[in-house]
């Protein structure tokens, strides 16, 4: 492999990385579509599109490996190398979580219908958002704007208190909802892992083209804390005794 | 164009003065001219250059004389020679902003087109991408060009779909969504190779069909609305014929007989919307002009809906001039815009609510108001109402009409007086419907 095959390997390589972006980006709005209008037929298509993300995975990850075993990458190309081989991971995990958002699409369709929190929309559209800059943020080799997409996370987190809070008033007040409301507190759990996931991509992107390796702001929602609180989320909602 | 003039005088005064002041040596020559390009391209600067598209950027208007390079290839130079349209040197094409011969060219041309344009050169690299692709994927021409085409469109399927053109030589089209930050965007995709542009070039023709689709779901949601208005009345009066086939006794078929017939005005009502409003919309509406007063109109229309008025103890009142109010105008029409506002007023406002009708002069227009106490319009709606089939809430307005046509054809007739019609409101309060007419309308011998 002469120096201009390294290159032309490594380019198709970063671009099999932004394909495999877009194949998970879109397996995620699918996947929040499909949830919100019940459609059960495009919820097996995601989980079909998910072996194409996966070979993708694969070939990147062999083409990474390639590259470094056969040639003595220069600083910056080794850089964008082990970033590619992390970035793959959590857009592996991401991809997964459309497939259980999807999973749990076909499991609610036989449960009685719930409207699901506004605010579960809301933060679908944050989590894509911040996946979206970060693959952009790849693609021109941006650090400035890696360094902005996790600012964002903690909208994330306040819309995934709201929704949490709101599911589980409902689940006390209709036991009959429990089912569905309880899958719905999952699929905002996953929304919320990717946003995280985006968070660990742009680091990996501020690594890349600065070199330094950084980690930037994110808080994570323990479950725990909710369980702690559950008292406090449930007092509204329970009447006086008359 | 004659922005142009003062640069190019400019530019000749620097020469004639140039030669006067050194008049020995073509070196001289050179820089007069030179100086001159400089102050011509100053001149067109300062002026905002010539106006038309691309030419607007001073600094590649400055750059011609500086540099004195020919004129950047444009698309067609890039075509026609395969081995200048290197992997990444990103020059042709695509939004050329230079104010050279080029941009006048089929760069400029593919640039001012109406759909997308996108061309991978070799190594599938972009080599054009123009600026209705740059709108529609929200991204920069500039930002583009010489980069692979998924680190600028992240879509998988037309990335799949530029794929399969290059293995399989063949051109392809098919319609596709786009995720953008907002909406998602329906797109038509043609992908076709193009082996000009070096080896799998590839040429690509997006056009953004979101906006049609839109159009598409509103004719789809009303089709489907009146088909519901036409579906419920016929079925009410088909159970009914069948249970007065099958006999009963004299007092449930008065009551039948007289729900058919109201059902049945309704069904007709509902089509005489829609007649109505194909013939205004197609513009072969005919009005027959009168004198017509205006309070005689008012008046009617309020008695005709005085017992509607009552059965929902709502107050119908009339405030009209004394000395009586006269416009030039079709009668019918008119008495047909004001049974429109009354029938939306009575059945927005609650009992125990008020309906006014007020006419008045205003200098040479008449005016009519439809004023109530009503449920009032929320204000990001009312932009919107004299839409054709536009209904602020559907699931309320589903009761009598809710087809969303009556104020659309109000408007249409009041407009086709030369008049105009408004509306004012408050959620909660009320609203108010003015309209004005010229009070002696000339049409002219052909019509309108
Ligand atoms: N006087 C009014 N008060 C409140 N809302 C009104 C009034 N007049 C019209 N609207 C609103 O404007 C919409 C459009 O009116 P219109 O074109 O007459 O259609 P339609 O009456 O068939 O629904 C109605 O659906 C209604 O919501
Ligand atoms: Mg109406």
């Amino acid at each position: 492999m002469g120096r201009e095959n390294f290159h032309r390997i490594l380019d198709e390589t970063q671009q099999n990385v932004l394909r495999m972006g877009s194949l998970v980006e879109e397996a995620i709005a699918k996947a929040v579509d499909a949830l919100t209008r019940s459609d059960v037929a495009l919820a097996e298509e995601i989980l079909k599109a998910d072996d194409y993300i996966d070979d993708l995975n694969v070939l990147i990850e062999t083409n990474c490996l390639n590259l470094l075993a056969l040639q003595q990458p220069m600083a910056s190309d080794l850089r964008t190398i082990a970033a590619m081989l992390d970035i793959i991971i959590d857009l592996e995990r991401i991809g997964d979580h459309a497939c259980d958002i999807a999973q749990i699409t076909k499991n609610l369709a036989n449960e009685p219908l719930l409207r699901p929190p506004v605010d579960l929309p809301l933060m679908a559209a944050k989590a894509r958002e911040m996946l979206r800059e970060a693959l952009d943020a790849f693609a021109h080799h941006d650090a400035e704007m890696a360094h902005k997409v996790p600012e964002k996370d903690d909208e994330v987190d306040r819309l995934y208190r709201r929704v949490f809070s709101e599911l589980i008033q409902f689940m006390a007040k209709d036991p009959k909802a429990i089912g569905r409301a309880s899958n719905l507190i999952l699929v905002a759990l996953y929304l919320e892992r990717i946003a995280d996931h985006s968070t660990n991509i742009c680091e990996r992107v501020v690594y890349m083209v600065e070199g330094v390796p950084k980690k930037l702001k994110r808080s994570v929602v323990e479950f725990n804390e909710f369980i702690a609180h559950s008292d406090e989320i449930l007092s509204p909602h329970t009447e006086p005794a008359t | 164009m004659n922005r142009v003039w003062p640069a190019v005088a400019a530019a000749a005064l620097v020469v004639v003065a140039g030669l006067a002041a050194s008049p020995r040596g073509a070196l001289h020559l050179g820089i007069v001219a030179a100086c001159a390009l400089a102050v011509a391209a100053l001149v067109w600067t300062v002026t905002g250059g010539v106006e038309r598209p691309g030419g607007r950027d001073p600094q590649a208007a400055a750059a011609v004389p500086r540099s004195g390079a020919p004129p950047a290839p444009d698309v067609l130079q890039t075509a026609v020679s395969p081995a200048a349209a290197d992997a990444g040197s990103g020059r042709a094409g695509g939004n050329t902003r230079g104010a050279n011969g080029a941009a006048l060219g089929l760069a400029g041309i593919v640039d001012a087109l109406p759909v997308g344009v996108i061309a991978l050169g070799a190594g599938g690299r972009i080599d054009v991408f123009n600026a209705a692709a740059g709108d529609i994927f929200g991204v920069s021409p500039e930002r583009a060009r010489g980069r692979a085409l998924i680190e600028i469109v992240r879509n998988s399927e037309l990335d799949r779909r530029v794929a399969a053109t290059i293995r399989e030589g063949a051109r392809d089209t098919a319609a596709i969504t786009h995720l953008t930050s907002g909406a998602e965007r329906h797109l038509v995709v043609t992908t076709l190779p193009h082996p000009a542009l070096g080896p799998g070039g590839v040429l690509i023709i997006v056009s953004d069909t979101t906006r049609v689709r839109e159009l598409e779901a509103v004719r789809r949601e009303f089709v489907s609305n009146v088909s519901h208005e036409l579906r419920t009345p016929l079925t009410a009066v088909k159970l009914m014929v069948e249970t007065l086939q099958s006999g009963v006794d004299k007092a449930a078929r008065e009551q039948f007989l007289s729900s058919i017939a109201q059902e049945t005005e309704r069904m007709i009502a509902l089509v005489e919307d829609l007649l109505d409003l194909a013939r205004l919309e197609s513009g072969k509406l005919e009005l027959r002009l009168g004198r017509v007063d205006v309070g005689e109109v008012c008046r009617q229309a309020v008695r005709a809906q005085e017992a509607r008025a009552q059965a929902g103890e709502v107050r119908l009142a009339c405030e009209l001039p004394a000395e009586g109010l006269e416009v030039t105008a079709d009668r019918d029409k008119l008495s047909q815009v004001l049974t429109n506002l009354l029938d939306n007023a009575l059945r927005h406002t609650p009992p125990g609510g008020n309906v006014t009708v007020r006419t008045y002069a205003d200098g040479d227009t008449a005016v009519i108001e439809v004023a109530d106490t009503g449920s009032g319009i929320p204000s990001t709606a009312l932009a919107h109402i004299f839409e054709r089939f536009y209904v602020v809430d559907p699931a309320r307005a589903r009761g009598r009409s809710g087809t969303g046509l009556g104020l659309a054809i109000v408007k249409h007739i009041v407009e086709a007086h030369r008049g105009s019609v408004s509306a004012e409101s408050e959620l909660g309060a009320g609203s108010r419907f003015i309209c004005r007419l010229p009070r002696d309308l000339q049409i002219p011998a052909h019509g309108l």
